[in-house]
């Protein structure tokens, strides 16, 4: 658990603060997170995604989750996250890293702050759709294709 | 209309937890059987675990390590029990009061699961009906609102016989089309909708056969909204349609 922790906790933690703004908070949810894999190891399922990215949703989750003030929604034991460990093995993390903020940067600033609103906010569509103006159809193909077009930055 | 398409853009509202109640129902009962969009779903989840990655770089204090050991040391740990030493001879009433037990426990908890699965599928039904509703009437509003350009499509160089109503709107994305007098297909090929919008390539806007009237309703395919229409067209595709039309329209049709 010290090496899962000293080799996954800066991602967590970093969700959880971006979307906390808090580092009390941030830490509760780090801590919530991993005491969350202690007692469910057999949760995560390595043969369908990386943990770091199954990590980091779940911190995701659990901080939206303390924002709106509602109890835990994420089922970890159904939660498979499609990012194939190969492509973020930590000799290639800095690669990737580039290759995901590059993605982002290349996207239309409206599209990247509806995935940011929806992802780091916990907005909903409609939510989004009444700060930006836009109609809710366009906000949600927006979102839909900004987080597949993250992925395919990675596979290509 | 494709249900994976119908489903597409709330798969990542639901990855996202933010898609409602009812829609959410429906969409995790379809999720069960369908493998193509549980596999677009864990691809939606890895879209939002990059995105996670892409804010990387904040440390945890080093107090917070100490904490995660200290309070995994305090979590509980599976204990042996401990052997009871009883007298034998009321060894065998204890044995037949636990299978009686056994038996009691069964029938209730298949009674409860029952129920538990009645009552499940009793408020999936509602929740599909109430959605099917709104929709119904969604759909219903959008297309006799005033912006609702009709479109007639008649046979191109062949007898006018067949004939298709298409309404569209163009800012609601929703259109039904009305055919009629349509020849029978053999069974590998399917008529395909095509919206050809002013500029960009022809979107795809529903598969259908006609009935043995020659009848045929395509009601709200998937379509982006606020998209002009210069004109419809209908071709013969393979079974499955295509992306883009692979034959000459045998239809087509301007606003009108």
């Amino acid at each position: 658990m010290r090496e899962l922790y000293d080799r996954y906790s800066g991602i967590v933690y970093s969700v959880a603060l971006r979307i906390l703004g808090d580092t009390g908070t941030a830490e509760d949810i780090l801590q919530d997170v991993f005491i969350k894999l202690w007692r469910s190891p057999h949760a995560f399922d390595g043969n369908r995604g990386s943990l770091a990215g199954w990590l980091a949703v779940i911190a995701r989750n659990r901080a939206i989750d303390h924002i709106r003030q509602r109890r835990p929604e994420t089922d970890v034991e159904n939660l498979v996250i499609g990012i194939e460990p190969d492509m973020v093995q930590t000799a290639d993390w800095n690669r990737a890293l580039s290759k995901i903020r590059e993605s982002l940067g290349s996207m239309p600033g409206i599209q990247r702050s509806a995935i940011e609103m929806a992802f780091f906010d916990g907005l909903t569509h409609t939510e989004i759709a009444e700060k930006t103006g836009e109609r809710l159809g366009t906000i949600k193909t927006r979102i839909r294709t900004g987080l597949k077009a993250l992925r395919k930055a990675l596979t290509e | 209309m494709s249900t994976h398409e119908q489903f597409a853009d709330d798969l990542s509202l639901y990855a996202l937890g933010v898609l409602p109640d009812q829609e959410r129902l429906v969409l995790e009962q379809h999720l069960k059987d369908c493998s193509r969009c549980r596999q677009e779903l864990e691809e939606l989840r890895g879209g939002m675990g990059l995105l996670a990655f892409s804010i990387s770089g904040a440390k945890p204090p080093v107090r917070a390590r100490e904490r995660l050991m200290a309070a995994i040391a305090k979590e509980p740990k599976t204990r042996p029990g401990r052997a009871v030493h009883r007298t034998p001879w009321w060894r065998p009433l204890e044995w037949a009061i636990a299978a009686s037990a056994v038996v009691v426990v069964f029938m209730l908890a298949s009674q409860n699961g029952e129920l538990r699965r009645q009552l499940a599928s009793l408020q999936f039904n509602m929740a599909k009906q109430q959605v099917k509703l709104e929709q119904a009437e969604n759909f219903v509003a959008s297309l006799t609102s005033p912006e609702a350009e009709h479109f007639t499509l008649i046979a191109a160089k062949t007898p006018p016989q067949p004939q298709g109503k298409v309404i569209y709107s163009q800012q609601q994305g929703t259109l039904v089309l009305l055919a009629s007098n349509m020849p029978e297909l053999p069974p590998e090929k399917t008529y395909e909708l095509w919206l050809i919008p002013k500029s960009g390539a022809p979107i795809p806007a529903g598969l259908f056969k006609p009935d043995r009237h020659g009848s045929a309703v395509v009601a709200k395919p998937p379509l982006p909204t606020g998209t002009e229409a210069q004109t419809f067209a209908i071709t013969v595709e393979p079974a499955a349609g295509s992306p883009a039309p692979t034959s000459k329209p045998i239809m087509v049709g301007e606003p009108g």
